[in-house]
């Protein structure tokens, strides 16, 4: 698994199609429930958003499909850096989306940081 | 040569920054300009700017105020005023002329202001860096533009701000491509993204 990360509008996913090509892309702004056929998630806080208004834990999902997504590309944006949000939902949002981070990076081979469109690997 | 520095408030860019065109000027033996961003419009702006010039004092900077389109400054080196575009240019911040592009203000008097948003401002924006970046390249200067990294906030911001934060990670982008360093400061240390 790759695991990709960075903060908004830094060109993750268009790193992500320029070093690995993939050729099916899950949008997870649209899709209501991640698709195993596809080689790359991108958008991955919005189902995390979306795990918050349902009651769920978003990386229940990822740890029940460990085996399947071990050649997946999985792109996140931080959220982590700013000022704790006045509102509940994005509170929790926030902090969901950083223990799904934290699982994601300790199961990937390989972690990418992008910034200003450029990747680094971290792991 | 080009850089593009970016990171958090507060963490030490415009230091590093003033150090690394100080340190290239003096080097290269090339005049210092800092291009000063900011449109004074009250008593706290104009507190503010005698505040950093106070800052910048015995740093050799000459100072070029220039708050919106960059490359009027090309105009008026052309237009015979003295500045040698083979200097080494400080342009602190990205930031502020995109912000100073994309909400051009009209003062109401002391009641308050009126903001209104130019959609055309931030393609312009990036065209008008790349160009002023290219044209000082090619006279053998050199630019060191310093943007901030406002992309890792899990807050929702309103459609202008939203907007804003997108146009300036276009620029952001673009002049990442275009420079050949890139630095990230985190909390005074560097992070070189790109060197060539």
């Amino acid at each position: 698994m790759i695991l990709i990360f960075g903060g908004a509008y830094q060109g993750k996913l268009d790193y992500a199609k320029a070093n690995f090509n993939p050729d099916k892309i899950c949008d997870l702004t649209e899709a209501a429930e991640p698709d195993l056929q596809a080689d790359c998630f991108c958008n991955t806080e919005n189902y995390v958003m979306n795990c918050v208004k349902k009651g769920l834990e978003a990386k229940d999902w990822f740890e029940e499909n460990a085996e399947k997504l071990q050649d997946k590309i999985i792109i996140v944006t931080d959220v982590s850096q700013g000022v704790v949000p006045v509102d509940r939902e994005v509170r929790a949002f926030r902090e969901m989306n950083g223990r799904l981070m934290v699982y994601l990076a300790g199961k990937a081979d390989r972690v990418i940081r992008v910034f200003c469109g450029i990747g680094k690997d971290i792991k | 040569m080009n850089t593009f520095i970016s990171g958090g408030c507060k963490n030490g860019k415009s230091y590093y920054a003033q150090r690394l065109a100080q340190d290239t000027a003096v080097g290269e033996g090339r005049p210092l300009y800092y291009i000063a961003t900011m449109i004074p419009r009250d008593e706290e702006d104009q507190a503010r700017i005698r505040r950093h010039l106070a800052e910048r004092e015995g740093w050799g900077f000459e100072t070029i105020e220039q708050g919106v389109n960059l490359t009027g400054i090309l105009d008026r080196a052309k237009a015979g005023e003295d500045i040698d575009l083979g200097g080494v240019f400080l342009l602190d911040s990205v930031t502020a002329i995109t912000e100073n592009e994309m909400f051009p203000r009209t003062l109401k008097g002391n009641a308050g202001e009126e903001i209104t948003t130019d959609p055309a401002a931030p393609e312009r924006v990036k065209e008008d860096m790349l160009a002023f970046g290219k044209a000082i390249a090619e006279a053998g200067g050199s630019v060191v533009f310093v943007s901030d990294g406002i992309y890792g906030d899990g807050g929702e911001y309103s459609e202008s701000t939203e907007e804003y934060r997108k146009a300036l990670a276009g620029v952001d982008l673009a002049l990442a491509k275009a420079c050949d360093r890139v630095v990230e400061i985190a909390y005074g240390t560097e992070e070189i993204w790109k060197e060539r």
